[in-house]
């Protein structure tokens, strides 16, 4: 078997393959091809010298999507809706965009008010047929979208998730009078109530669809005609991959491609370590992903958005915040502190990289303090610049009358709580205590910063796993394949009983099988999940509930959200519960390479590469410089330590303890609880 | 104080603020009411010992900037008695709240037995009993009508909740069930920043602590006074209304606001404002200053977080017992539309001297209008509570946004589903929709309103409506129009029929089938719109923004038989409408300017009859008279033969607000009032 797996990111395109027969996992890195990211998807592969008809498996993950809908790159929209329902899309929920600021603005759509067409038809909250749909008004809108070179059309009736038909009947019309147009229906991309959300979600995705399918079939036309014959595989906004001729129709749900692969790799690898609950935290250049996988199971997030627009497709609960190594420090008016959110990108990039950033970023502190030296950085194809680094640093400093040295860490300290707050917004905002967890660092920057957000956060345990800056791509190769399939119906537990239930839960069930044999699994290959949204009657905020297998009265199901809200809020209410959403999870599983064990070197003195000044906490101190390959397996040492690699170095502080294990994962322990 | 260093600052800043997030995220995962999950009405402070604000987050500011004041009575009536293990609610306008339905949890944090914190949860219920379901009545005449009115008590004490009060307080209100949902949701907020407090404290110690909760408040103070002195030193004056209602139709209530600015000092004062009436128009001191501070904040310095340290270049006078600082007993229920006034006075006075700051008048009211009853086919009570927001002012970079909430609102949500109001209430939504020509026009357009068709599904209903500025329209600036007002109407069996008092309702009967058509209302134009570029006129007709009528009308341009926009005739009609408009000189009165009508007084202009008729304006008609500053000052017709013809005698007020002399040219236009669709 061999796998490959490739993340294409807005700099990089990182590859990770593996051959069980020669059971050798390759990485490397490319720089991206952005006009065109499928040559350099090629390319990677070719750099490999893999043969393409021998990969047995392919998966991808792309920013082409999330790129298209951040950067308003999408196609010309249009949106056929239930009469009266034409501003949904325009008025949202009616929130201030910038509070205290008479000089706030709406940020311009992703459709025009002119194409949004109104027609007459209206379904009820219980499916009912209110009035008929109007199909005449349907092709003359389309007439007029044909007139407009319209490119993508969205139909958006008013409680769809309730009863399709309408919508359905409308998309069949588009589709046959313009048969070159994207169409999809509210109905199939988010079956779930709440107007403005469910249109909102269906928007984005015909907005992205023409790009994003595009380019997902001319990448599997260029990869099948230069020999690979196994389908290509996307990663999903869930984690899970999925066929890329699927992808095409639904992009919407490729836009957290990139950092889910992460989550997936973390969650394999706290498998393997026989860790469960832990914090991934992905920094890269100008973001940092915080995703926290409670019990080997990662959370999914029901409030998604995409700047100003709802995005509720099944998604991986990630946060991201926007700092990351590049990210600039400068002085507000007041001599305010601030770090991020403008980064220097790749271009110039931190002052450091001699490429003629000025700007002191995340990056150059490291270097003023010796923390990031690296001999060979990113692979020796750049070189570090450290009196551009100081100097870009000390322009600040000198402000706030700081040392340099001062300036650097204090920047990083600020940097960290910032992405901190990140970790908070998925751990404590939940009502979930970080330092039950352990952190898995990763990305170009987390290794560097993972002990001292651990530190922040009062973990005890961060985890550097192999391969950190290409650790997302590795996720490509283990993922399964998902499908979440879910259903808004209102039912209260008092007045119903298991049957029920069961017979709400059988068409998704169906559904969810249905999906899964049509990208190629047999029954063995399945795996189903089913989960309730339950609230207290008269509650708005729903809990997912995790639905036994063998359930079998609907007390029991209470007793779970019971005991559920209690752990979330720290006491239970009397009330009577009741289900809101209904969901059904089928996974695909797929055969998936195992996880690498490393050798180790012999002992540690073999892997000492060089002994430095670094400061931490305002001290310097000789530090010694380890060659990570070469670490002895299981050999505790102390901090401070740098450890380098090929594309990463890892900041080991003085108040931890740093060992290597088989899975070639770092393991730093804190030496003491403050 | 300790001495700080800049980033530790900034690291127990960040504390502090996600102190408040956290107890944000509590409330809003575990409150039981529409109002507070779906429009998050509701509003969590950090306060220090003295009850200063020192940390909130994207939280509400008609709900913590008045907090001050509730902390400030709490601790003035209970201050000595409090100890750990005590919660205060309140909800009491006489007494440092802002109207009932605002209840109060204030939750003293104690450190080595000192006082050190105040968490605060200020969350709108539903319902606080009173005359009508919703509890906010447009025709109440004292506050009993408007609900329970709970004064600065322990709720809880020693760790236990007083059973007592509390099932006297739910038993005088509807909806018990959620209201006490609303109640636990408030309790475990205060009860999670306790806990994050505690951390904080051990972490950094106390006194630095308290000493960043200092510093930050200095920041922006002197920001705020750095913001202050750009402003050119000296009295500026704006006056506009509130609306009631005698027997011979409105009887506006006059709100007069001077800015004296001196230095890096602020003034403003209102007196001379209207007694308080006993109608629902009527708001507290609290409310009123907070007004002043959030508009200095959004209009002075609007990009960084928000604290108390601006507010203290500022002074606020405002003389008890009238309509912006009530006493016993009268109806205290108009926060919502005190604010919104006293913010457009705001902008009214600013756009004179900074015009590059502001905004033109924001939709001029917060709108409540309730829907209650129970219903039938759940015998269940239920309560609607709606307050759409409507169109914002149009400002020097941008035309208003439409449909967002203003800058008093913070995050709250203003648009609730369809989808979720039909599931829960016996309610159909037919149509919810931008009001067509609802943005005043302007070389900046404002934002349009929300219009909306509510059916009455089954069984009956109340309806409610407590609001303002149905009848006077949101102004423009710089010769910018108005938007449009407020609406409210029943249709049924086809016909329509209105309120006798416009924006007024108490308990309206509604029956199986009725619709309610809601007009949120626009924001006011920026700058005049015969110089809108003719593109962005093309624009607006395209997206259906406004009416073809208003493209010809009031911007003045000329459409050929396709409908298009005939450029160069536009040009010359525009000049032609320019020159058109109608002119006086501005003289010196040797007369009251005001006249007193129901409770207060109104601006009066005396003008020849001639030039009445000139202007189409017949006696009583309100008028606004534009000069050099193009901020519109609105007056009440009067024909005296004794003014010259071509005269227009004014006060010095009235000049100051022209920024005209003696002899100037300034003119005179018809109260526009958009008509929607």
């Amino acid at each position: 078997m061999l796998w490959v797996g490739i993340d294409t990111g807005g700099t990089f395109t990182d590859l990770v393959a593996y051959n069980s027969e020669t059971r050798k996992l390759i990485s490397l890195k490319t720089p991206s091809t952005p006009d065109d990211h499928a040559l350099g998807v090629i390319t990677a592969v070719k750099k490999t010298g893999i043969e393409l008809p021998k990969i047995t498996g392919f998966s991808h993950g792309t920013t082409v999507a999330t790129n298209t809908a951040l950067e308003h790159k999408g196609a010309k929209l249009g949106i056929i809706t239930t009469r009266g329902y034409r501003d949904v899309l325009v008025i949202g929920r009616g929130n201030r965009t910038q509070l205290y600021d008479v000089t706030a603005v709406r940020p311009a759509g992703i459709v025009q008010r002119e194409h949004i067409m109104e027609v007459d038809e209206r379904s009820t909250v219980d499916g009912l047929i209110h009035k008929h749909l109007n199909e005449d008004q349907v092709a003359s809108a389309c007439t007029y979208f044909l007139s407009e070179g319209i490119e993508a059309v969205a139909v958006c009736f008013l409680h769809a998730y309730a009863n399709s038909r309408h919508e359905q009947r409308a998309a069949e019309i588009v589709q046959k009078l313009m048969p070159e147009v994207h169409v999809c229906t509210s109905n199939e991309i988010l079956p779930e109530y709440r107007e403005f959300e469910r249109f909102s979600t269906t928007a984005l995705n015909a907005f992205v669809a023409p790009r994003t399918g595009r380019y997902l079939t001319q990448l599997a036309d260029k990869l099948a005609d230069t020999g690979l014959t196994t389908p290509v595989r996307v990663m999903a906004s869930n984690g899970g991959t999925w066929p890329a001729v699927r992808m095409a129709n639904r992009p919407v749900n490729a836009l957290l491609s990139g950092p889910a692969g992460g989550v997936i790799a973390a969650s394999v690898l706290s498998e393997a370590l026989n860790i469960h609950d832990i914090i991934t935290y992905d920094m890269g250049g100008t973001s940092t992903d915080a995703c926290m996988i409670r019990n080997g199971t990662y959370g999914m997030n029901p409030e998604g958005m995409v700047g100003w627009y709802p995005n509720r497709v099944p998604q991986i609960d990630i946060n991201t915040v926007g700092a990351g190594g590049g990210s600039i420090a400068y002085l507000e008016a007041g001599n305010f502190l601030n770090v991020g959110p403008q980064s220097a990108g790749a271009e110039p990039g931190p002052a450091c990289y001699g490429k003629g950033g000025t700007q002191p970023t995340v990056t150059d502190a490291n270097v003023v303090l010796g923390r990031f030296l690296p001999s060979d950085a990113l692979g020796g194809s750049i070189f570090i610049d450290v009196k551009a680094a100081q100097s870009a640093i000390a322009h600040i400093a000198k402000k706030l009358k700081l040392s340099t040295e001062a300036m650097a860490e204090g920047i990083i300290q600020l940097a960290v709580i910032q992405m901190t707050s990140s970790v908070k917004e998925i751990s404590v905002m939940r009502g979930i205590d970080p330092r039950d967890f352990t952190l898995v660092a990763f990305g170009g920057a987390g290794p560097m910063h993972g002990a001292l957000i651990a530190e922040e956060l009062g973990m005890a345990r961060v985890v550097i796993p192999p391969l950190p800056g290409n650790f997302s791509a590795f996720g490509l190769l283990v993922a399964d394949t998902r499908h979440d399939v879910a259903k808004t119906e209102i039912m209260q537990l008092e007045f119903s009983d298991i049957s029920d239930i069961r017979r709400a839960l059988k068409p998704l069930e169906n559904e969810a099988r249905e999906r899964l044999r049509a990208d190629g699994f047999d029954n063995d290959q399945i795996r189903i999940e089913a989960s309730l949204d339950m609230r207290y009657v008269g509650q708005s905020f729903e809990l997912n509930i995790m639905l036994p297998a063998a359930f079998t009265d609907t007390e029991e199901l209470m007793e779970a959200f019971h005991r559920a809200y209690e752990q979330r809020y720290s006491h239970r209410d009397r009330g009577s519960g009741e289900v809101v959403a209904f969901r059904v999870t089928g996974f695909g599983t797929v055969d998936r390479p195992p996880l690498p064990s490393v050798l180790g070197g012999n002992d540690l003195a073999g892997s000492v590469r060089d002994k430095r000044q670094v400061i931490f906490n305002g001290v310097s101190k000789e530090t010694t410089v380890y060659w990570r390959e070469d670490l002895p397996l299981n050999t505790i040492f102390e901090g401070p330590a740098i450890i380098e690699e090929l594309g990463s170095t890892t900041v080991v502080p003085p108040n931890f303890n740093v060992s290597m294990d088989r899975t070639g994962s770092l393991i730093l322990d804190r030496k003491t609880t403050k | 104080m300790s001495k700080i260093d800049p980033v530790t600052l900034e690291i127990m800043t960040e504390g502090l603020i996600s102190v408040v997030r956290e107890m944000r995220a509590t409330v809003f995962r575990t409150a039981r009411s529409v109002a507070i999950y779906e429009a998050r009405d509701f509003s969590c402070g950090l306060f220090d010992a003295t009850g200063q604000v020192v940390a909130q987050s994207e939280d509400i500011g008609s709900h913590v900037v008045p907090l001050p004041w509730s902390v400030e009575q709490s601790l003035k009536e209970l201050g000595d008695d409090l100890a750990p293990g005590d919660a205060i609610l309140m909800n009491d306008p006489y007494r440092g709240g802002t109207h009932l339905n605002d209840v109060t949890i204030i939750y003293p944090v104690f450190h080595d037995g000192k006082l050190v914190f105040f968490p605060a949860v200020r969350e709108h219920w539903a319902d606080v009993g009173g005359s009508v379901p919703g509890s906010m009545s447009g025709t109440a005449n004292e506050i009993y009508q408007e609900g329970i009115r709970i004064p600065p008590l322990k709720i809880m004490e020693g760790g236990k909740i007083n059973n007592a009060v509390m099932e006297l307080l739910l038993s005088n209100m509807r909806v018990r069930d959620e209201r006490l949902g609303d109640f636990n949701s408030g309790m475990a907020a205060c009860k999670t920043a306790e806990r994050r407090l505690r951390e904080l404290i051990s972490r950094h110690g106390l006194d630095p602590l308290l000493a960043s909760v200092n510093l930050n408040l200095k920041r922006s103070e002197k920001r705020m006074r750095e913001k202050i002195s750009s402003l050119p030193d000296g009295d500026v004056y704006y006056e506009d209304y509130l609306e009631t209602f005698g027997p011979n139709g409105l009887e506006p209530l006059l709100l007069p606001l001077r800015l004296t600015i001196a230095g890096d000092k602020l003034t403003a004062d209102f007196t001379g404002v209207s007694p308080q009436v006993p109608a629902p128009v009527n708001s507290t001191l609290a409310v009123t200053a907070a007004s002043v501070f959030i508009t200095l904040k959004s209009a002075l310095d609007p990009k960084h977080a928000l604290n108390h340290g601006s507010f203290r270049p500022v002074t606020v006078i405002a003389p008890e017992g009238t309509i912006v600082n009530v006493t016993h007993p009268a109806p205290a229920g108009s926060h919502g539309e005190i604010r919104k006034r006293v913010i457009a006075c705001m902008l009214g006075a600013l756009s004179q001297i900074c015009p590059e700051l502001i905004s033109a008048d924001i939709h001029r009211t917060s709108f409540h209008n309730l829907i209650g009853g129970i219903d039938p086919k759940t015998g269940r009570e239920f309560v609607h509570y709606e307050w759409s927001a409507g169109g914002n002012g149009g400002f020097k970079g941008a035309d208003g946004p439409s449909v967002m909430a203003a800058i008093d609102w913070g995050d709250l949500s203003t648009a609730q589903p369809s989808e979720v109001l039909e599931s829960r209430f016996p309610l159909h939504i037919e149509w919810t929709r931008q009001g067509i020509d609802s943005g005043g026009a302007g070389y900046n357009r404002g934002g349009l309103g929300m219009r909306r068709s509510i059916m009455l599904t089954r069984g009956s209903a109340s309806y409610s409506l407590l609001s303002d500025g149905a009848v006077m329209p949101p102004f423009g600036v710089l010769t910018g129009q108005s938007g449009a007002r407020v609406e409210s109407f029943i249709i049924r069996d086809g016909k329509r029929i209105d309120f006798p008092t416009p924006g007024k309702v108490g308990g309206f009967p509604m029956k199986e089938g009725d619709r309610l058509i809601l007009q949120s209302a626009g924001g006011g134009g920026y700058g005049d719109p015969l110089t809108r570029e003719i593109h962005r006129i093309t624009e607006d007709l395209r997206a259906g923004l406004i009416s073809m009528q208003a493209a010809t009308e009031i911007y003045g341009v000329v459409l050929k038989d396709d409908n298009t926009i005939d450029q160069d005739a536009s040009v010359e009609h525009r000049e032609r409408l320019l020159k058109a408009r109608p002119t006086l000189q501005a003289a010196i009165a040797d007369f009251d300017c005001y006249k007193t009508v129901g409770y207060s007084r109104k601006r009066i202009c005396r003008v020849n009859p001639a030039d009445a008729q000139r202007f189409g304006q017949t006696i009583d008609d309100c008028i606004e008279i534009l000069g050099p500053t193009g901020t519109p000052l609105r007056a009440w017709i009067e024909v005296d033969e004794s003014v010259e013809a071509g005269q227009l005698p004014l006060d010095t007020l009235g000049l100051g607000v022209l920024g005209a002399e003696e002899g100037d040219d300034v003119k005179v236009r018809s109260l526009l009032i958009p008509v929607v669709t």
